[in-house]
């Protein structure tokens, strides 16, 4: 990698750049202050002055262990087994996420058929259907085929593809070149040639982006887990989070705020780390680089 | 050009895996909760036909109408906002000659990424009358502010800011789109002397504009599903002042968990869908004058 | 790439964490008949719990509870029945049994409890009347839960209160209420009593002036009744004489409940309606608080000192239709309704018990001062439980907003309840219409 030298500022940029801090401050601050909280003590939780840290400062440390496995080591909501619920629908659920719409997506951008463009639509406008209007039939079809009581609610239906995913993907693989396309078939490629050696090495930046989009929503998800799942043992941290929340009589305010950091820390981090990619990946597949 | 049976069988097999997964998880319960929208399914008992029993009852139900009433608003308010601050902030991050863009691209995403359990939680405790951050940022400004969650017209307000807050995925694809805008364009622009607002009304708008459009219906259908935030919010008094914080999926949920009313709460939210497609398809039409797509 | 690695590392923690990471307890049942049972309870009153199931099955050997807490326990048993996978004992709150039972949606438990002793008769009256609807027992109670009067000793005696005898009327209480406030630069920092915390029970004021909301046998709300407008035009007094933007300013300082900076814990307020956990909260977070317990105040001329009145609020077990196997289901019920079993657990619950009799040692060593004061609600004829009927849900969230409207000064009491009565009646009648459509007979 090779850095660039920063260009000059000019009057526009400067104006940008100081109203881009402020609004920073503005966005970050909510989750800062999450963080202070969670390595307060409870007495000072709640008080009428501005702190980012314990009073005194060097009572910092030892706030936040003690908050942070009071929540880690609750005997009865366990946020251990949570991590570990909401790993396994994570990981399945995106690793089918991905490969179910890279494979729909082709049969959309890549292949000539008729109805194509119809079916196309219909898929778009499933993103309109409200979750309520299936929650309910859903639970019913679940209990049906014993699946209540089991993590598969919430991640088999990943396995088949999702309307913003599928329609992200095609975007990306229509924006590259056809050509290439043509030269496989040539080659004597089949479809599945085609998209396995070609588009799919090419499509990486959006698969990722596809990736990273669900594996936040399976995260964040709160009211699929609120629905299907029914026995603490197979919470997701979504879930645990809000039972810790509303536990008869709620929780103090700095263990709400320490089980909340921890909850969300993963994500951030897995964010951090693969930020250059999600721009790159919503661009469409020509203009990159 | 030519079809062929085959062609139709290629793609078809194709997009199977999508056309199975609709069947079973959507198509099949859609029909159920349709046919239960039909009947006076009390939860626990098996459902019996009524007609348009539960349609009817929408039409004189005050607390489907304020709740209802209080999404619109929130919808009105939260939806032209957002995307506006989507715009601007994307318009900026993208000036030419800007430092630290990945920190600001992160620090504005960075909400969307908190479980909303966890952020409504953040927020109440920041909307607090007496210790939020929020009032005490305003204090600090000599400005007295509201108790955001116990006063009527100002606990809405709260709803918006926090819907604001979570622009962040809104404003990625904005960043994006703006970066496929060819800089031919601008160049063009700047020779017939336009300068940089009139430059941005009439090039960079059109050229964005389907990513609004698309910003502008992800956010509707968001709108109108509103529920755990103000779930949270206003838990301790169940729909906040005088129900000015109750949503239509608040009650739609209530009738089918609470009330025990399935019935009655599938007739909501195939009314929900039906608004949702219809506001859809009202933003379609209105955009074919305004929406520029490249290519067509 | 050093970023790569870091993201491998991270894929491959996940993935092991997912494989190899801790699950749920995996008991060793050894063929026994396996009983799901869900709870509300978590923490402290969780634990003794489950040390309860631990206890019944080292008693025998066919059958094995495992126990599961869970949020919102009420809708996820609606749920889970109506889906038909239903657990085979679950702990649902007093107000929800009315909605499960006229649905047949538990097993009534008369012919099911009377073998092993079970009966509506076991029970202290007051709790008599929340596992009983319609003529049948649908329930049982593991520990009395009822609402009284907690006041802060110390401040009744830094403002020449007389901490031995707490008010008894509202009268006595208003004035009280008066003395105990403290402002400064026009900010409440401490109240005598606030309607709104913890903003539980937004129904019950005007039962304390002798109202009711629901009268069973004519299936009517009796929301708007002169009883129960007295009683909310008591509650409006307070936003009227504090000023209605400071009693709501001053709300906002009220930590969560279950903390140090609950507003009764930390001596914002002087008096609290609450439940006999409160102790609990008392000696977890301020040990040193000097708390009292009385019955809460009733209208003038209404005290009798043998008969308190206070609400019934208690947790209940009942057994869901479509169990595999309702005598195994029972034996576990029964088992925790043992004197000694209800005893442990109410001493760990800081509650009373719910049974008529109790023992000696269990009032003597109870932590929670006010026990006689919440033994004597639950036995007193004057106690009293929420309105019995399936559609109470939708009829609290009329009362909550009613409370909401009359607390804002939004208008009179009188037509706020008037429309909380005409809101009600729909709802009642609606639930009615439904019930003759099922099954063709009266409600």
């Amino acid at each position: 990698m090779n850095r660039e030298p920063s260009p000059p500022l000019t009057l526009r940029s400067a104006t940008s750049l100081v109203t881009l801090l402020i609004a920073s401050v503005l966005f970050l601050a909510p989750i800062v202050w999450m963080m202070a909280t969670s390595w307060k003590p409870e007495a000072q939780a709640a008080s009428e002055t501005i702190r980012l840290f314990a009073d005194p400062v060097a009572d910092t440390p030892a706030a936040a262990k003690e908050n942070y496995s009071a929540v880690w080591n609750d005997v009865t909501i366990r946020f251990p087994i949570y991590l570990r619920n909401t790993l396994i629908v994570a990981l399945l659920s995106v690793v089918g996420m991905v490969l179910s719409s890279a494979v729909v997506a082709y049969g959309f951008a890549r292949v000539q058929w008729r109805g194509r463009s119809a079916l196309f639509t219909l898929v778009l406008a499933t993103m309109m259907i409200p979750f309520p209007v299936l929650m309910t039939p859903l639970f019913v079809l679940f209990a049906k085929i014993g699946w209540i009581g089991t993590l598969r609610p919430l991640w088999v239906p990943a396995w088949f593809g999702a309307a913003f995913n599928i329609f992200l993907l095609r975007q990306f693989y229509m924006g590259i070149p056809r050509e290439l396309d043509e030269a496989a078939r040539i080659d004597g490629c089949s479809h599945w040639g085609i998209f396995w050696r070609i588009i799919l090495p090419l499509s990486r930046p959006a698969l990722a982006v596809v990736a990273l989009f669900h594996f936040m929503y399976v995260w964040n998800d709160f009211l699929a887990p609120m629905v299907f799942v029914q026995h603490q043992d197979m919470f997701t941290l979504a879930l645990g989070l809000q039972l810790y929340q509303s536990k008869a009589g709620n929780t103090p305010w700095n263990l709400l705020m320490a089980a909340s950091t921890m909850v969300m820390a993963p994500v951030l981090l897995l964010f951090m780390a693969t930020q250059r990619t999600f721009v790159k990946g919503l661009t469409g597949g020509a203009s990159k680089e | 050009m030519k079809f062929r049976m085959k062609d139709e069988f290629v793609g078809l097999t194709w997009v199977s895996p999508w056309i199975v997964g609709f069947l079973a998880f959507l198509l099949i319960p859609a029909g159920m909760s349709l046919y239960f929208s039909f009947t006076d399914y009390p939860l626990l008992e098996s459902p019996v036909w009524v007609g348009l029993g539960n349609y009817k009852r929408l039409l004189s139900d005050e607390v489907f109408h304020k709740a209802l009433v209080n999404t619109f608003i929130y919808a009105g308010a939260a939806i032209p906002l957002s995307v506006l601050l989507a715009v601007v902030l994307a318009a900026l991050l993208n000036t030419k000659g800007l430092r630290w863009t990945r920190f600001f691209e992160a620090a504005i995403f960075m909400p969307t990424l908190a479980p909303l359990v966890a952020s409504s939680m953040v927020w109440m405790w920041i909307l607090n009358g007496r210790f939020g951050l929020l009032n005490q940022f305003l204090g600090l400004l000599h400005i007295s502010g509201p108790n955001w969650l116990l006063r009527e017209g100002w606990a809405m307000a709260a709803l918006v800011i926090v819907a604001l807050w979570g622009v962040g995925q809104a404003v990625i694809l904005c960043v994006a789109a703006l970066k496929e805008v060819p800089e031919q364009l601008y160049e063009a622009a700047n020779l017939d002397g336009m300068g940089p607002v009139r430059q941005f009304i009439n090039v960079t708008l059109p050229m964005i504009s389907p990513v609004i459009l698309f910003n502008t219906i992800t956010m509707l259908i968001g709108a109108f599903q509103v529920f755990v935030v103000p779930y949270v919010l206003f838990q301790k008094d169940k729909g906040g002042p005088n129900k000015s914080g109750y949503f239509y999926t608040s009650y739609l949920y209530d009738n089918a968990f609470v009330y025990g009313q399935m019935g009655y709460a599938s007739a909501l939210a195939w009314v929900q869908l039906l608004i949702i497609l219809l506001l859809t398809g009202l933003l379609f039409l209105a955009s074919r004058r305004l929406v520029f797509y490249r290519g067509a | 790439m050093t970023r790569r690695a870091a993201l491998g590392t991270l894929a491959a923690g996940s993935v092991g964490y997912a494989l190899l990471g801790p699950r749920g307890a995996k008991e060793d049942t050894r063929g026994r008949l396996v009983l799901d049972y869900w709870e509300k309870w978590t923490g402290l009153e969780g634990k003794v719990m489950q040390e309860v199931v631990a206890e019944f099955n080292k008693s025998q050997d066919r059958l094995f509870v495992r126990y599961f807490a869970t949020s919102g326990i009420d809708e996820k048993a609606q749920i889970a029945i109506a889906g038909g996978s239903p657990p085979d004992i679950v702990g649902v709150w007093n107000y929800s049994v009315p909605a499960f039972a006229s649905a047949n949606a538990i097993l009534p438990l008369d012919d099911l409890g009377a073998p092993l002793g079970i009966k509506p008769e076991i029970y202290a009256e007051g709790m008599r009347q929340v596992v009983t609807f319609r003529g049948k027992m649908w329930a049982t109670v593991n520990t009395g839960g009822c609402l009284a009067l907690y006041y802060n000793r110390s401040h009744f005696k830094e403002v020449g209160l007389d901490p031995d005898s707490p008010p008894r009327t509202f009268p006595e209480f208003d004035d009280a209420c008066r003395k105990l406030l403290i402002k400064k630069n026009g900010r409440i920092q401490r109240m005598g009593f606030h309607h709104r915390e913890p903003g539980w029970w937004s129904f019950i004021w005007g039962s304390q002036f002798g109202g009711t909301l629901y009268d069973e046998k004519t299936n009517t709300s009796t929301a708007a009744s002169p009883l129960n407008v007295r009683g909310y035009e008591w509650v409006q007094s307070t936003p009227k004489e504090y000023g209605l933007a400071e009693v709501n300013d001053f709300r906002t300082s009220f930590g969560n409940y279950d903390s140090a900076l609950n507003a009764f814990v930390a001596g914002r307020l002087s008096m609290v309606v609450q439940g006999p956990w409160l102790a609990n909260i008392i000696k977890l977070y301020n040990d040193k608080l000097d708390y009292g317990v009385a019955p809460f105040p009733v209208a003038e001329g209404m005290f009798d000192k043998n008969a308190p009145m206070g609400l019934i609020d208690t947790d209940t077990l009942v057994i869901p239709r479509g169990v595999k196997n309702p005598e195994a289901s029972m034996e576990f019920v029964a088992y925790t309704q043992r004197q000694d079993v209800v005893e442990r657990l109410s001493t760990v619950h800081c509650k009373g018990s719910p049974l008529a009799q109790s023992s000696e040692s269990f009032r003597k060593n109870h932590p929670n001062r006010g026990i006689a004061v919440f033994e004597a609600i639950a036995r007193s004829p004057r106690s009293y439980k929420v309105p019995a009927t399936r559609c109470w849900a939708a009829m609290k969230d009329e009362m909550d907003r009613a409370l909401d409207r009359v607390w804002n000064m939004q208008d009179s009491p009188a037509s706020i309840l008037g429309l909380a009565q005409k809101r009600s009646q729909a709802i009642l009648d609606l639930t009615a219409e439904q019930e003759r459509r099922r099954r063709g007979g009266a409600p």
